[in-house]
């Protein structure tokens, strides 16, 4: 970053003269030093992670949950700022209890995830703010089932609602992720933090435009993808906090939950049998280094 | 209607402009409140106050809950009313009742977190007439009555009127029965239109003397009152709650009635 | 066309009457519900040993009209409470609305729903009576059913202004009427809760529900019935009623034109 101290990094509103808001890509550094979160868009549902580094022993296991619920059926997970993540959380929060207002009905994970790219894009036009420092992956499940209207009483028409097709697909999961800038894209998996670039290589092995990875599978492979992004920090202890979004069918039915305790510790058994797994591999053929690094621990 | 400016009025050609002035005013037909029925009874002694009320709930010729209390706990330690020393009966409309007892409540608590010390059944008193002044307008359809005991351990009885109008009293009942156990208590508690035996003829009969009555008397004359009232009054039955407040705390009574 | 600009595009009043401006009203008093427009009549609840069993028919009203045939108005709260309601069904969407918002907040922490059917049914009665203390009364009758926070079946009712009252069995509108007799004739109000089983109590009501429907005129055939247990909720809303007899009716003579 040649252009550093020629003044154009000093504000918000300001571009470079090489069309650059340095201080959206000082924000992007501080979401590259927050722990690893990503998400895992599968054929019937989403799955949501995170390495949650521990900053102090004093804190107790388990609290300080870092996956948001937005909506019954919407889950936020941010890498960066803390804090940005709990007020982007809390708009998102306004957005979707809004669009219920209006709608009666609950948000497209789509229209949930525009409006947040609007949002945040509006903390880069405004010298008087800063950016978010905060990079946020926003998992949700669409019904697809016909949906009632919030506080609807009758069963509606018995040949369907108005203008519906007949065996017509609608609904399913979604995937967002909302970058500092404002940028937002769909993703089949999504990562950022400190270990997005390994999380990045993984999640591209999975073949997930295929759309054939279950939801279960999803879980496991999430899991095992945050215990390789954390190898690179491997001196700082985490914890993996893990949800997911099934479809109505599926085990939580369309609403955002916490993966239950047991299949999250298979999970994570597996994640670490597959690194172990890999580490034989490397040891094959790199000897002992692991054991020096040991050393160093 | 207005005509246009200028134009003789006989020749106008009439248009409506919007005119609020001209909206009638519309009666409210939605009446905010309803009498629940029941009576209330209070009864001081020297060291004690006693405060009852029946527990049957009503809506005209219906029983809503043959046990919604009418007597409250105020500013106790916790939900149960546990370590109050001041004691409310609410009779009347019984949600304008719930309303006033939760504030009342909440007014003698932040009073002790305030001040670290309990409050007078006095101070008590005369804030219970505040805040049924303060809705002078929309009242809290209620005959309330506070009990406690006094600076000097002497049994406190105050009694309302909807609007906040209140006295430091003997004895008063309130709700739909009063009228039929006022007169009791009049001649019971105070001793009205009894005279000394043998004291004197006519005018110069000696009326007796109201003393303070022991806490078994008070007691029975309150069961009395009641179950009277039970068989003269459709509104009042089911269960008679008395709270005795003395020295050591409030201790609640209950007694049932005829359900009929 | 004539002079008067500010006259032009208005419609003349020789031609079209004077405007009433009643309808566009932009000042003057607003006006609130003063009475209910869509309705559903009685809503009947009995608690059992280990939970409470609610029923309610499919009917909206209006007026006279039989309007609505399939409204569900038994709506869930969690997983162990429900809200049963009569009156107005714009206002009861209305309410739903304001509950589902509420299950929403609740989630948004992982430990779940904390809400106990006795905190929502403390929540709506303040709900009732904020609204009927603004002149702007949410027109219903509600029951609620569930559990306490010790565990213990929970039922209870608040109507449109904010009264509040408890019972083993409670029932609104006609329900009052003809329903709590033959529940209290099946269960005495001092009848101990582990004496009534849950099909015993639904039974009942199934009963209740059938009576209401040879009575009630604005009542139907067809109700929803919920059981709410340790075990969740369990909501039937296509139920019928079954084995009716209007042998009675026969007998019903003396009204109308027919006397004899």
């Amino acid at each position: 970053m040649t252009s550093i101290g020629t003044g154009y990094d000093l504000s918000n509103s300001v571009f470079s003269p090489d069309g650059r808001n340095f201080q959206v890509e000082y924000a992007v550094k501080a979401v590259e030093n927050g722990g690893t979160a990503i998400g895992i868009r599968c054929k019937d549902g989403v799955v949501l992670a995170v390495e949650k580094i521990i900053t102090s022993k004093l804190l107790k296991p388990g609290s300080n949950k870092r996956i948001a619920t937005v909506d019954r059926h919407v889950g936020i997970v941010s890498a960066g700022l803390v804090p940005d993540g709990r007020h982007f959380v809390s708009r998102a929060r306004d957005e979707a209890s809004s669009w219920r207002g209006v709608y009666k009905g609950p948000i497209p994970i789509s229209a949930l995830s525009n409006r947040l790219g609007s949002y945040v894009q509006a903390y880069t036009l405004y010298s008087s703010v800063r950016p978010f420092g905060v990079t946020a992956i926003v998992g949700g499940w669409d019904s697809e089932a016909e949906l009632a209207v919030d506080g609807q009483v009758g069963s509606g028409p018995k040949s369907g609602s108005g203008g519906k097709v007949e065996g017509a697909k609608t609904g399913g999961p979604g995937l967002y992720m909302i970058e500092p800038s404002g940028l937002y894209w769909g993703y089949y998996g999504a990562a950022t933090g400190k270990g997005r670039q390994a999380a990045k290589a993984e999640l591209e092995k999975l073949d997930l435009s295929s759309g054939t990875l279950s939801l279960v599978d999803g879980v496991k492979e999430a899991a095992r993808i945050i215990y390789v992004a954390h190898e690179d920090s491997k001196d700082k202890e985490f914890e993996l906090e893990m949800t997911w979004i099934s479809s109505l069918d599926g085990p939580t039915k369309g609403r955002h939950e916490e993966v239950p305790k047991d299949l999250l510790e298979e999970a994570e058994r597996a994640a670490k049998r597959a690194l172990e797994g890999e580490d034989e591999e490397e040891d094959a053929t790199k000897g002992n280094s692991n054991e020096t690094e040991r050393m160093e621990e | 209607m207005t005509t246009l400016s200028g134009q003789p009025l006989s020749e106008a050609i009439g248009y409506s402009f919007s005119n609020a002035n001209s909206a009638p005013h519309r009666e409210h037909s939605f009446y905010p409140y309803t009498d629940n029925g029941g009576s209330t009874l209070g009864i001081t002694g020297s060291d004690f106050a006693i405060l009852a009320g029946d527990t049957r709930s009503v809506a005209g010729y219906n029983i809503n809950s043959r046990y919604v209390p009418k007597v409250f706990k105020i500013g106790g330690d916790d939900e149960t009313g546990d370590g109050a020393h001041i004691v409310l009966s609410v009779v009347g409309f019984a949600a304008d009742g719930q309303a006033l007892k939760e504030r009342l409540d909440a007014v003698v608590k932040m009073y002790k977190y305030q001040h670290g010390k309990p409050m007078s059944v006095r101070a008590c008193a005369q804030r219970l007439s505040t805040i049924l002044y303060q809705k002078r307008f929309f009242p809290y359809y209620v005959h309330a009555i506070l009990a406690g005991l006094d600076e000097e351990g002497k049994g406190a009885l105050y009694s309302y009127d909807p609007v906040g109008s209140y006295e430091r009293e003997q004895c008063r009942a309130a709700g739909s029965a009063a009228s039929l156990i006022m007169p009791f208590l009049d001649n019971q508690v105070n001793f009205k239109n009894q005279y000394i035996p043998g004291s004197g003829e006519g005018h110069a009969l000696e009326p007796k003397k109201a003393e303070p009555l022991p806490r078994e008397t008070v007691e029975q004359l309150v069961r009395d009152a009641f179950t009277s009232a039970v068989e003269r009054h459709i509104e009042v039955g089911d269960g008679l709650q008395m709270m005795v407040i003395t020295r050591s705390g409030v201790e609640e009574i209950y007694y049932p009635l005829k359900k009929d | 066309m004539n002079h008067f600009p500010e006259a032009w595009g208005r419609p003349r009043d020789d031609v079209y009457g004077a405007y009433n401006p009643l309808y566009l009203q932009t000042t003057g008093p607003k006006a609130h519900t003063q009475s209910p427009a869509v309705t559903g009549t009685s809503v009947v609840a009995v608690k059992f040993n280990g939970g409470v069993a609610i029923a309610a028919d499919n009917l909206a009203s209006y007026g006279s009209l039989a309007r609505f045939t399939d409204v569900k108005r038994l709506r869930k709260f969690g997983e162990s409470a429900i809200v049963g309601f009569s009156g107005d069904v714009s206002d009861m969407q209305y309410i739903d609305r304001l509950l589902e918002s509420i299950d929403i907040r609740e989630n948004y922490s992982t430990n779940g729903n904390t809400l106990n059917a006795k905190n929502l049914h403390t929540y709506l009665s303040k709900v009732l009576y904020k609204r009927r203390s603004e002149f702007n009364p949410l027109w219903n009758h509600i029951l609620v059913a569930g559990f306490d926070e010790d565990k213990k079946p929970f039922l209870s009712s608040a109507d449109l202004l904010g009264t509040t009252f408890s019972a083993p069995h409670l029932a609104t509108g006609f329900g009052a009427h003809l329903a709590i007799p033959i529940l209290r004739r099946l269960f005495p109000e001092e009848t101990p809760l582990e004496s009534i089983s849950k099909d015993e109590a639904v039974a009942a009501l199934r009963e209740c529900i059938k009576v209401l429907w040879y009575r009630d005129a604005r009542s139907l055939d067809k109700y929803s019935l919920a059981v709410v247990t340790e075990a969740g909720i369990e909501i039937q809303e296509d139920q019928q009623v079954e084995a009716q007899s209007w042998a009675f009716a026969e007998a019903i003579k003396g009204y109308g034109a027919q006397v004899n």
